[in-house]
C-alpha cells in the first residue's frame, strides 16, 4: 500500500474494532499513511469511519490487530507514558464532527489554552500561542465569547483553533464540513488547504463524496461490512459506480420518460439531467443494465 | 403555585447559626462524593458530572401539571441517583443548584449549602436506599424497577421537604432579638413543617414520582443497553442502611435544636415575658404540655427552662413527634409497598 | 417508487371528527417553555445588557464575587429595621451604578416581595408574634375546637410588623445584591470567578462546563416542546402529559451521556490526564482593591451601626 512521501505517519495493521456487547464495526482493516498525504475515508452511515479516526487518535484501542504512529504502536500504556504521550496529544489534532463536544470551555480563549496548558507549557508562551492562532485564523474578535453563543462557522473555525494551538503534524478530521453554510464551507477547505500547503497530513472521514477532489489526493473507502474495500485518488474512486453502489454511497434511481423507465446509479449531490435522447445521460455503469420497457 | 420551587430557601430567611452549619456539613460530604466519584468514574468524572448538572437543571424546566388547575416540576435528585449513582447525584444536583443561585439568583447564596443538603443530600440517598429496597435484585423486572424509583422519587422529595420544614422552623428558636421577636423565619416548627409536608405529600410528590418513575421506565424501555447505576446487585443492604440514616438522623435532631437554640444570637428563654409565652402555648393542643415533661427526662443537663409552657420544650416536642410520625409513616409505607411489590414482581417476572 | 396511499394526497378530506371531550390545556406546557427560554437567553444572550458599560462592569468578577458575596453575609447579620434598610438602599444603588435595567431589578425584586409579603403576611399576626396589637382582625373569644385551643383574639400586632419588615428589607436586599453580581457580569466569568473564593480548579472547571452544556440541552429541551406544541391543540391529559414529561426527560438523559462520551473523548484527544489545569487570571488592578475594600469598609459599618444601635 501507500506510503508515498517518506516514513508512514500511521500504520493500521489487520486492526477489527468492536464496542464491548456490539457487533464489529471495524473488521480487519489495514493501511498505511505517509506524512503531508490528503487522505479522505469514506463509506455509509455506520461503516466504521469516525471509529477508524477514534483508533487512529488513540481514543479507542483495536480489539485486534494494530495502530502505530511513527512505528510506536497505540497502546492505553504508551499514551500514558510521559514522552510519548503528550507528545503524540500536540502532534495529532482531532476535529470532532460535534462542535458541541469539542468545545467544552466557558469561553474561546479557554478553550484554546485547553490543549497547551495540559502540555504544561509556560503560561505567557500559552498566551503567546493563543493570540497567533487567533490572528492566524482571523477570530480575535472572538476571544471572549462563549462557544454556545458562536454560529455553527464560527464553533468550526474555533475547534480548529483550539488544535492548532498545539502545533499539529496530522489533523485528523470527523465530517468537517458536515453542518455548514456554503460559505462557511469554503472557507474551512481554504483553510485547510493552506495547512496541508504546510506539510500537515489531512485525515478526514466524511460520506460528502462531493469534497473528496477538494480535501484528498486519495480516498479509502469502507463497506457497509466495516471492510476496507477501495484504496485510490477521488478520480478513480469517483468512476467506479459499481464500487460506490456496492457500500450504498450512491443510490440507483429510477425515472420515468413516457413508456420507459430508467434505472441509473445517482450521487445525491449531482444535478442530473433529464434530456431526452441523451444517451450519454443514462444508465453510464448501471450494473443492471439501462431502461426496461414497462411491462 | 409553582410546585418543587418550594424547597428553595432564598437568602434571609436562615440565620447564620444555621447556614454556617450547614457548609460545614456539606464541605466535606462535598469532598468525599468527590473523591468517591474520582475512584469509580476516573477521568470521565468532569464531563458526565457537569451534563448530569446540567440535565438535573433541565428536568426542573418540565412542566407537569397537577390537579386543581396548578402544575409542578421536580426536582429531578432521586432521577438522577437512580440512573448515576447516588454519589454522582451529591455533586451534579450541588452543581445545578450553585448555577442557579449564582447565575439566577433562584435560591439563597448563603443558604446555597442548606439546599444542597436537602436537595443534593437528603433527597436522592432517601430516594435512593428507598429504591434498592423495593427494586429487588438483579434481573427484577423493568416495570417493577420503575415503580421503586417513583416510589423513591416520593420518599426523596418528602424527606427533602421535611428537613427543609424542620430547617425554617428552628429559625425562631435560633436566634430572636431582645424582646423574643424572630430575627429570621418567623415560624416554629409547628407551622413550618406542615406547611412544607403537606403539599409535597398530597400533590407535589407526584410530580417527582411520575417523573422519576416514568422517566426510568422510560429509558429501559427504550434503550435496554443504556448503563444505569441503579441495575440491582447482590451485595448491600439498603434496609439496614435507611434504619441506620434514620436513627442517626432521629438521634441528631433534638441535639441540633438544642444546640441551635444555645448559639441562637438573641437572648435566653427566661426574657421572654409571661404573656407571650401564654400565647405561644395558646397554639399548641393541649395534650402535647403532658408530653413535655417527658420529653425533658433523657436531657436534664442542656437545663431546659422548668414549665411546660416553655417554647423550647413544646416546639421540641412538635419536633420530635413530627420526625418521627414522618419517619414511620415512610418506613410503614416503604415497608407496605415492598411486599406488594415482591408478591407483584413474581408475577410478573413470567411475561 | 411506491404509490402514495390516497390518505396522504393533497386534497384528502379526513372523516369528521369526534370532538374530544374535556382538553386539558397546553398553560403548563407553554410556561415550561417560557421559563426554559428565559433562562436560555440569559445564558447565551450578547442583549443590549451586556453591553452596556459602567464601573461594575469592567471590574474583574472575582472582586465582584468577594464584594457581593460579603455584603450578602452581612445583610443576614443585620438585625435592625434601620440597618436592614441602608443595606437595601445600598443594594440598589450598586445595582443602579452597575447600570442594571429597571425592568430586571423590577423582576427580580418584585418576585421576592411577593413571596416574602405572602409568606410573611400570617406572621405579622399574634397567633405567631405575640406583642401588643395593634390592629384587631377577628374575636374568636377563645373555647376550643377539636383539640386545638381558640386564641381569644387574632390582631396584627406591632413585634408582628417588625419581623415582617425585617424579613422583606433582608430578602430585598439579597435578591438585590445576587442581581447585581449576575446582570453586571456575563455567566462563565462569574463561575470562573469563584476560583477567588477558595473554590478549587476542577471544580469551578465542572461548574463552567454545567454552564456551557446547560445552553445544548436547554436547546434539547426547547426542541421537544415546540415539537409538541406544533402537534397538539390542547392538553392530553395528566397521564399522558407525564408520560410526555418523562419521555423528553429521558431523551434528554439519553443527549446528556452521549455529549459526556464525546466531551470526555474530545478531553482526552487535547491531553487531559485528570489534572485541571486553567489559564492565570489577570493581577488585580487598582479598580478591584477599592471594589473589594469599599465593600468590607460598607459592611463593617452597616455591621457596627447595627450592633450599636441594637
Amino acid at each position: 500500500m501507500s506510503g508515498s512521501a517518506g516514513a508512514a505517519v500511521f500504520t493500521v495493521a489487520d486492526a477489527s474494532f468492536a464496542y464491548p456487547a456490539h457487533a464489529p464495526c471495524l473488521d480487519g482493516v489495514s493501511f498505511a499513511v505517509g506524512r503531508g498525504e490528503r487522505l479522505a475515508l469514506v463509506g455509509a452511515n455506520g461503516s466504521g469511519k469516525s471509529t477508524l479516526l477514534h483508533l487512529l487518535d488513540g481514543l479507542y484501542f483495536p480489539s485486534s490487530g494494530s495502530v502505530s504512529y511513527l512505528g510506536r504502536p497505540l497502546t492505553e500504556a504508551a499514551l500514558e507514558a510521559a514522552p510519548f504521550g503528550p507528545r503524540f496529544r500536540a502532534d495529532v489534532g482531532f476535529l470532532f464532527q460535534n462542535s458541541d463536544a469539542q468545545l467544552f470551555c466557558p469561553t474561546v480563549e479557554d478553550e484554546l489554552a485547553f490543549g497547551p496548558l495540559q502540555m504544561g507549557w509556560r503560561q505567557d508562551d500559552v498566551e503567546r500561542r493563543i493570540a497567533d492562532t487567533l490572528a492566524l485564523l482571523e477570530i480575535g474578535r472572538l476571544r471572549a465569547r462563549a462557544p454556545a453563543s458562536l454560529s455553527a462557522g464560527e464553533q468550526k473555525r474555533v475547534a480548529l483553533a483550539s488544535l492548532l494551538v498545539l502545533a499539529p503534524s496530522v489533523l485528523l478530521l470527523d465530517e468537517p464540513t458536515g453542518g455548514l453554510d456554503p460559505r462557511s464551507q469554503s472557507l474551512l477547505l481554504e483553510i485547510l488547504d493552506g495547512l496541508h500547503g504546510r506539510g500537515i497530513t489531512l485525515i478526514a472521514a466524511t460520506h460528502d463524496l462531493t469534497l473528496l477532489p477538494h480535501i484528498a489526493d486519495r480516498v479509502l473507502v469502507l463497506s457497509e461490512e466495516h471492510r476496507l474495500v477501495a484504496d485510490g485518488t477521488p478520480g478513480n474512486v469517483l468512476a467506479d459506480t459499481s464500487l460506490l453502489l456496492a457500500v450504498n454511497l450512491i443510490h440507483a434511481h429510477a425515472h420515468r420518460h413516457g413508456q420507459l423507465v430508467h434505472t441509473h446509479p445517482h450521487q445525491h449531490v449531482v444535478a442530473h439531467e433529464h434530456a431526452h435522447g441523451d444517451p450519454a445521460g443514462h444508465g453510464h455503469g448501471d450494473p443492471r443494465g439501462g431502461g426496461e420497457p414497462e411491462p | 403555585m409553582d410546585g418543587g420551587a418550594v424547597v428553595h430557601i432564598p437568602d434571609g430567611y436562615l440565620g447564620p447559626q444555621t447556614y454556617l452549619p450547614a457548609w460545614g456539613v456539606m464541605a466535606p460530604a462535598w469532598a468525599w462524593a468527590a473523591a468517591r466519584l474520582k475512584r469509580t468514574l476516573r477521568r470521565r468524572q468532569l464531563p458526565l458530572m457537569a451534563l448530569a448538572a446540567a440535565f438535573t437543571f433541565v428536568v426542573m424546566m418540565f412542566n407537569v401539571p397537577l390537579p386543581g388547575g396548578t402544575s409542578g416540576h421536580a426536582v429531578g435528585s432521586v432521577l438522577v441517583a437512580v440512573l448515576l449513582g447516588p454519589w454522582a447525584a451529591v455533586v451534579a444536583v450541588s452543581l445545578a443548584l450553585g448555577v442557579q443561585a449564582l447565575l439566577f439568583g433562584d435560591g439563597g447564596i448563603t443558604a446555597l449549602a442548606a439546599n444542597c443538603l436537602t436537595m443534593a443530600v437528603i433527597m436522592p440517598f432517601a430516594g435512593w436506599w428507598t429504591y434498592r429496597l423495593l427494586a429487588g435484585r438483579a434481573g427484577s423486572v423493568p416495570r417493577r424497577r420503575a415503580l421503586a424509583a417513583g416510589v423513591g422519587g416520593y420518599v426523596g422529595v418528602n424527606a427533602a421537604a421535611l428537613a427543609t420544614g424542620l430547617l425554617l422552623g428552628i429559625q425562631p428558636l435560633a436566634a430572636h432579638d431582645a424582646l423574643g421577636r424572630a430575627l429570621y423565619c418567623p415560624f416554629g416548627l409547628a407551622v413550618a413543617v406542615p406547611a412544607m409536608v403537606i403539599p409535597h405529600l398530597l400533590a407535589i410528590g407526584f410530580v417527582e414520582a411520575a417523573v422519576t418513575g416514568l422517566g426510568l421506565g422510560y429509558l429501559m424501555r427504550t434503550d435496554p443497553e443504556i448503563s444505569i447505576a441503579a441495575t440491582p446487585g447482590p451485595g448491600d443492604r439498603p434496609l439496614r442502611r435507611l434504619a441506620a440514616a434514620v436513627a442517626v438522623l432521629l438521634l441528631l435532631a433534638p441535639l441540633g435544636l438544642i444546640a441551635a437554640a444555645r448559639l441562637g444570637a438573641g437572648t435566653a428563654w427566661g426574657e421572654w415575658s409571661a404573656g407571650e409565652l401564654e400565647v405561644i402555648a395558646g397554639r399548641l393542643p393541649a395534650g402535647f404540655d403532658r408530653l413535655a415533661s417527658l420529653w425533658r427526662a433523657p436531657l436534664p443537663d442542656y437545663g431546659l427552662p422548668g414549665t411546660e409552657n416553655s417554647p423550647t420544650a413544646s416546639q421540641a416536642i412538635w419536633y420530635g413527634v413530627s420526625a418521627a410520625l414522618g419517619v414511620a409513616v415512610i418506613v410503614a409505607a416503604v415497608l407496605a409497598l415492598r411486599r406488594l411489590a415482591a408478591g407483584k414482581g413474581s408475577g410478573d417476572a413470567a411475561p | 417508487m411506491t404509490p402514495l396511499p390516497e390518505w396522504l394526497r393533497p386534497g384528502f378530506a379526513p372523516g369528521a371528527v369526534k370532538p374530544r371531550g374535556r382538553r386539558g390545556s397546553l398553560r403548563p406546557l407553554r410556561r415550561g417553555l417560557a421559563t426554559l427560554e428565559a433562562v436560555l437567553g440569559t445564558l447565551v444572550s450578547a442583549g443590549p445588557d451586556d453591553r452596556r458599560d459602567g464601573f461594575l462592569r469592567n471590574a474583574d468578577p472575582r472582586a465582584k464575587l468577594l464584594a457581593g458575596v460579603a455584603l450578602i453575609v452581612v445583610a443576614t447579620l443585620l438585625h435592625g429595621v434601620a440597618a436592614l434598610g441602608a443595606s437595601l438602599a445600598l443594594a440598589l444603588a450598586l445595582a443602579a451604578a452597575g447600570r442594571v435595567r429597571a425592568v430586571r431589578i423590577a423582576a427580580a425584586l418584585g418576585a421576592s416581595l411577593a413571596l416574602t409579603t405572602l409568606v410573611m403576611a400570617p406572621a405579622t399576626l399574634d397567633v405567631v408574634t405575640p406583642g401588643t396589637p395593634v390592629l384587631t382582625l377577628a374575636r374568636p373569644g377563645g373555647g376550643s375546637l377539636g383539640p386545638f385551643r381558640l386564641p381569644a383574639t387574632v390582631a396584627v400586632t406591632g413585634a408582628g410588623l417588625a419581623v415582617a419588615a425585617r424579613m422583606i428589607l433582608r430578602t430585598s436586599a439579597c435578591v438585590t445584591l445576587a442581581l447585581v453580581l449576575a446582570a453586571t457580569s456575563r455567566p462563565q466569568e462569574l463561575l470562573a470567578g469563584l476560583r477567588a473564593l477558595g473554590v478549587p480548579q476542577a471544580f469551578v472547571m465542572v461548574l463552567t462546563m454545567t454552564e456551557r452544556y446547560l445552553a445544548v440541552l436547554l436547546r434539547a429541551a426547547q426542541e421537544l416542546h415546540l415539537a409538541r406544541l406544533a402537534r397538539t391543540i390542547g392538553g392530553i391529559g395528566f397521564r399522558r402529559e407525564e408520560a410526555w414529561a418523562a419521555a423528553g426527560i429521558g431523551a434528554v438523559f439519553r443527549r446528556t451521556r452521549t455529549l459526556a462520551d464525546n466531551v470526555t473523548l474530545a478531553m482526552i484527544a487535547r491531553g487531559f490526564t485528570g489534572e485541571v489545569r486553567l489559564l492565570r487570571p489577570p493581577r488585580w488592578r487598582r479598580r478591584e482593591w477599592l471594589l473589594v475594600a469599599a465593600a468590607a469598609l460598607a459592611a463593617a459599618a452597616l455591621l457596627a451601626a447595627d450592633r450599636g444601635l441594637a
